[in-house]
């Protein structure tokens, strides 16, 4: 399945387009600022920094992060595809994605919390618990560890 | 200049140190990375607040991230200078850096001008204020030129020698 989808023709694209890689790259890196950048803030704003800084706006700047989150998606998918059968044993790839996934999930679980949060308090500073505190230091961890993976790949096998 | 810059730092011990050291590339790359996350990060909040956008905060509460951002600049400019040291040879002639040093430093002059003209506008606004014009135009600037220092970046080891 995996040398099906290097030799589709997108994938061909991708790996032999003077363009294609670079500019994927250039797509991959504007994501990563969004979507890491602004759930950053979000969980250093939830474990106590900037305590003058509402966390409401998180809520609606949530869709901007899923926005970052989509671009990687396909950017990352179409990478991966130039050389999936490479990528799919490499152990920093294979990390990046599960630290992705783990991140992706406390993301829509700190996300429903805080919705539900701001719903029942009107505009109100929000009450945080100890386990949205635990959610929020998991994913800095999370994202941290899928930067460091992502970068190695590059590094090692 | 950045011929000049480069004969500096060839042969230093630095240089030397940099290259030799086989792990401290991709070190330095992860930092770098991590670096950009908070200087973007930070400045999405409050060039958006800038611009008008997320009314909820208080457009003096923004200014909390700042230190956020100006450690993940330090960060960058720390790696950045080591990076080139690494390799003075390619980057001084790369078209893309050349590019990202001068968008940053126009990034720089607009930061300046939101220090000096655009915060003290800000300190009057409260929750739900929309900004002033300045402030829209030094916002949205700003994230256009982070954003360009982004791509630029990205592509130096893509992009001719110029």
């Amino acid at each position: 399945m995996l040398s099906y989808l290097e030799n589709t023709d997108i994938a061909l694209w991708v790996g032999e387009s003077y363009y294609a890689y670079p500019a994927l790259l250039a797509f991959h890196i504007v994501g990563l600022a969004t979507v890491v950048g602004i759930y950053a803030m979000r969980d250093l704003k939830v474990l106590g920094l900037f305590p003058a800084l509402s966390l409401e706006p998180f809520v609606v700047l949530n869709r901007l992060a899923l926005c970052g989150f989509l671009i990687n998606a396909v950017s990352g998918l179409l990478l991966f595809s130039s050389q999936a059968s490479y990528l799919a044993t490499s152990v920093p790839f294979l990390s990046k994605l599960s630290c992705i996934t783990v991140a992706m999930i406390l993301a829509t679980t700190i996300q429903k919390s805080l919705k539900i949060e701001f719903e029942s308090s009107n505009h109100g500073e929000a009450v945080v618990s100890a386990q949205l505190r635990a959610m929020s230091a998991a994913s800095l961890a999370a994202w941290t560890g899928a930067i460091i993976a992502g970068r190695l790949i590059a590094y090692i096998f | 200049m950045w011929s000049y810059l480069a004969d500096i730092a060839a042969g230093s011990a630095l240089n030397l140190w940099i290259a030799e050291t086989y792990w401290l590339w991709p070190v330095m790359e992860i930092i770098h990375f991590m670096g950009l996350t908070l200087l973007l990060g930070g400045l999405i909040v409050i060039d958006l607040r800038m611009a008008g956008h997320l009314r909820l905060l208080s457009a003096t509460s923004v200014h909390q991230l700042l230190p956020l951002v100006i450690m993940g600049f330090i960060l960058n400019l720390i790696t950045g200078v080591l990076f080139f040291y690494g390799d003075p040879g390619r980057y001084s002639i790369n078209i893309g850096f050349q590019i990202k040093m001068i968008l940053v430093l126009i990034a720089g002059c607009n930061a300046l001008l939101y220090h000096w003209r655009v915060s003290p506008l800000m300190h009057n606004l409260a929750t739900g204020d929309d900004t002033p014009l300045l402030a829209k135009c030094t916002g949205y600037t700003s994230l256009t030129l982070w954003f360009g220092v982004l791509l630029a970046g990205r592509l130096i080891p893509y992009v001719g020698t110029g």
